[in-house]
């Protein structure tokens, strides 16, 4: 840390300080010294970029772009705040990407949103957001959405024709006598969801793969400034539902660091449980994509069976089984009236996959028709992670020691026993049996989390009717906070900044893990045939809700 | 012959296919139908991967702007008489997303739905309760609901 501190000092800067145990947060006074702070931060080993977010302050008339850094080898995290005019002619910073590709989509994603123009990018267009708002910046603070959505009807008929003409275009284009062909692979194949992989092909042989994302597009970032700090869960947990609790944990870790509460131990160790359910069902699902993927779907269906277990115990706890909202700031969202009863229905969901077991590793783990066919296909290497930031389970099927859970413990993960689970390979195999492993091991740390709760309740030191929820302030001091949880797909990090005496977030970027796992599809499908593209893009785990928002 | 005809609905109403097309987040409540616990399949429904064979379509839970045209040429894609079966609140007025800048609110003036499900998301039980009146609907010879209107007749996609 004092390195990073010390590369920071060369510069000119408002302030260099400590935050949280992992972070340097930093502001510089010159925009233009950009490019060179992130030369030195290179050197020093910070190679990777987690998310770009920029804040429109429109009172202050100043935009402030927030980078998020990190050091993935050694886990240190750098913040850098940088200050640019707001005037849209004027809102110009240097693109990172060329030094770190990682910063790649996100940056697209901030010129889309809020106008700032990234001078240097390779490739600076539109991107995620549909075609009406091309040049209006949805995101910034002066946009009057209500006005441009009285115009709905008109701005969907000429969204249609667009699509209408660009096929007809290709058409035209399409040589019948040459061996390229263009495969539009999604968003109506039942493999892909609502993406498109437009894949150029000669023959078998994939040439490039061009993504056009933002099929499920919400604006997710820009619906909580209009809802308030409790209602935002609704939006923040619908970033995906196939496990819906972690985002939950993420926001509300924000909003109590700036409320500046503590929960409770005994919501700490709810939100373990919770949390790892929601993880389990997230790869119950995704073991049995990566089957269906390759045509098999026996196994989804195990997989679904033993998913329902999981749910129900969701279902127990709040009524829904797939939105939940069982967790916000301040804790959890229900007393436990007969803890007895949940922690039954979390044990039978546990025993259920016991059962399964030996079934799981002896059928499909070790399948000598899985091996042959995904054994290195997709191989990633250590420099891939850093260069493209790629995270959680695809990461440490690499054998990288990448895991916020361990390295920057959060809601109960401090207190439990816990290591790296890691494979080594980096190939499509490697990251199916890693989600397995998880699978585990999360069972493991729900057990470790309700014995510490029964523990709790028997000495007296926890009350399950009362020490669900702390009171939360209605109103918010000013202030902001980065928070991390490790998601079932990787790394999720949400940046809330908030106003004095506000009611609702001012602004929340949602840095999500499909994003980077998404951008790296292009660079590992080239030169692959057309069979592994479905094969390789299961085997990312990518999932539409979160890659959109 | 209106009673062959009669007899094409009833059986025509037994083994309704159902479009592969997600746009929105009540996919996932669909799989849980699909699988073992719920499993459709006792009361004739699946899945096809090709519009050109289904009976059925789903709008999923939201529709954003984005997604609308292939999601309109999906529809088109398919043989008549074809039904559409509307997911959970986003589909009748944004639901959850009704502030946001890029969800649809209005779907069903653009697509008119057949069957509407509530819930956010709609239990597995739920959606099979729809797909049940629709069955009924079939069976009664009933024009579908987008055959008689809507803004996706007037749109070029």
């Amino acid at each position: 840390m004092e390195n990073i501190k010390k590369v920071l000092s060369q510069f000119e800067t408002e302030y260099i300080e400590d935050y949280k145990s992992n972070y340097v947060k930093a502001k510089l006074k010159n925009a233009d010294d950009l490019l060179k702070v992130i030369e030195a931060l290179i050197a020093e080993g910070v190679k990777s970029c987690s998310t770009v977010s920029p804040t429109d302050f429109i009172e202050e008339d100043r935009m402030e772009v927030n980078y998020f850094l990190e050091d993935m080898k050694t886990h240190r995290n750098v913040w850098l705040k940088v200050d640019i005019p707001r005037e849209l002619e004027k809102c110009e910073i240097d693109s990172i990407t060329p030094l770190m590709p990682s910063a790649d989509w996100h940056e697209l994603e901030s010129y889309s949103t809020f106008g700032v123009k990234f001078k240097g990018h390779p490739d600076l267009r539109y991107f995620l957001i549909s075609t009406d708002y091309y040049g209006l910046y949805p995101f910034r603070k002066d946009f009057d959405y209500l006005e441009h959505e009285k115009k709905l009807i008109e701005n969907i008929a000429e969204i249609t024709n667009e699509y209408h003409d660009e096929y007809e275009e290709e058409l035209e284009k399409a040589d019948p006598n040459s061996s390229q062909t263009i495969l539009n692979w999604g968003p109506t194949h039942p493999a892909s969801g609502p993406i498109r992989l437009k894949v150029t092909a000669d023959g078998e042989m994939v040439k490039k793969v061009d993504l056009d994302i933002g099929y499920v597009w919400r604006a997710l970032e820009d619906l909580v400034t209009r809802k308030d700090f409790i209602g935002s869960i609704v939006a923040v947990e619908r970033v995906c539902f196939m496990d819906n609790t972690n985002p939950m944990i993420c926001y509300s870790q924000a909003v109590e660091e700036i409320a500046g509460k503590e929960i409770t131990p005994f919501a700490k160790y709810m939100r373990v449980i919770l949390g790892e359910v929601g993880r389990s069902a997230s790869h119950l699902v995704s073991m049995g994509s990566f089957f269906g993927n390759m045509g098999l779907m026996t196994f989804m269906m195990w997989m679904l069976d033993i998913r329902e277990a999981y749910l129900d115990v969701l279902d127990n706890y709040s009524g829904a089984r797939i939105a939940t909202a069982c967790i916000e700031p301040g804790g959890v969202r229900y007393p436990l009236e007969d803890y007895k009863s949940f922690f039954a229905s979390v044990r039978k969901a546990l025993e259920k996959l016991k059962k399964h077991e030996s079934e799981i590793d002896g059928i499909f783990m070790n399948n000598p028709l899985m091996t042959t066919r995904a054994k290195g296909a997709g191989v990633f290497t250590g420099d891939d992670m850093e260069k493209y930031y790629l995270c959680g389970p695809i990461a440490r099927a690499i054998g990288e020691k990448v895991d916020v859970r361990l390295d920057e413990p959060y809601a109960g993960y401090g207190d439990l026993e816990m290591d790296y689970e890691l494979c080594d390979g980096g190939d499509a195999r490697d990251r199916l049996r890693m989600l397995h492993k998880e699978l585990i091991q999360s069972a493991n740390l729900i057990e470790q989390a309700m014995k510490k709760i029964e523990e709790g309740i028997e000495a007296d030191e926890m009350n399950p009717q009362k020490d669900h929820l702390v009171k939360m302030p209605r109103k918010m001091p000013a202030g902001e906070a980065v928070s991390r949880v490790e998601w079932s797909r990787g790394e999720m990090l949400m940046h809330l900044v908030t106003m004095e005496k506000s009611t609702s977030p001012y602004r929340l970027k949602i840095k999500a893990p499909s994003v980077n796992h998404t951008l790296v599809l292009d660079p590992m499908l080239r030169g692959k045939t057309l069979s592994d593209t479905s094969l390789l893009y299961g085997s990312m785990f990518i999932c539409q809700g979160d890659l959109d928002r | 012959m209106i009673k062959v005809l009669d007899f094409f609905n009833y059986a025509r109403s037994k083994s309704p296919w159902i479009v592969h097309f997600c746009s929105g987040c009540c996919s996932l409540e669909m799989l849980a139908a699909m699988g073992p616990r719920f499993d459709w399949e006792r009361y004739g429904y699946i899945m096809t991967p090709t519009p050109r064979q289904a009976d059925i379509m789903f709008i999923t839970g939201l529709v954003s702007k984005k997604i609308l045209p292939a999601l309109l040429r999906t529809y088109a894609q398919m043989p008549e008489p074809r039904y559409v079966v509307a997911l959970g609140a986003c589909a009748y007025d944004g639901g959850p997303y009704n502030d946001s800048v890029s969800v649809i609110k209005n779907m069903t003036e653009v697509l008119p739905a057949d069957v509407f499900v509530a819930g956010c998301p709609p239990r597995p039980e739920a959606i099979i309760a729809g797909l049940e009146d629709l069955k009924e609907k079939i069976k009664r010879g009933e024009p579908s609901a987008s055959s008689q209107g809507g803004l996706w007749k007037q749109m070029k996609f």
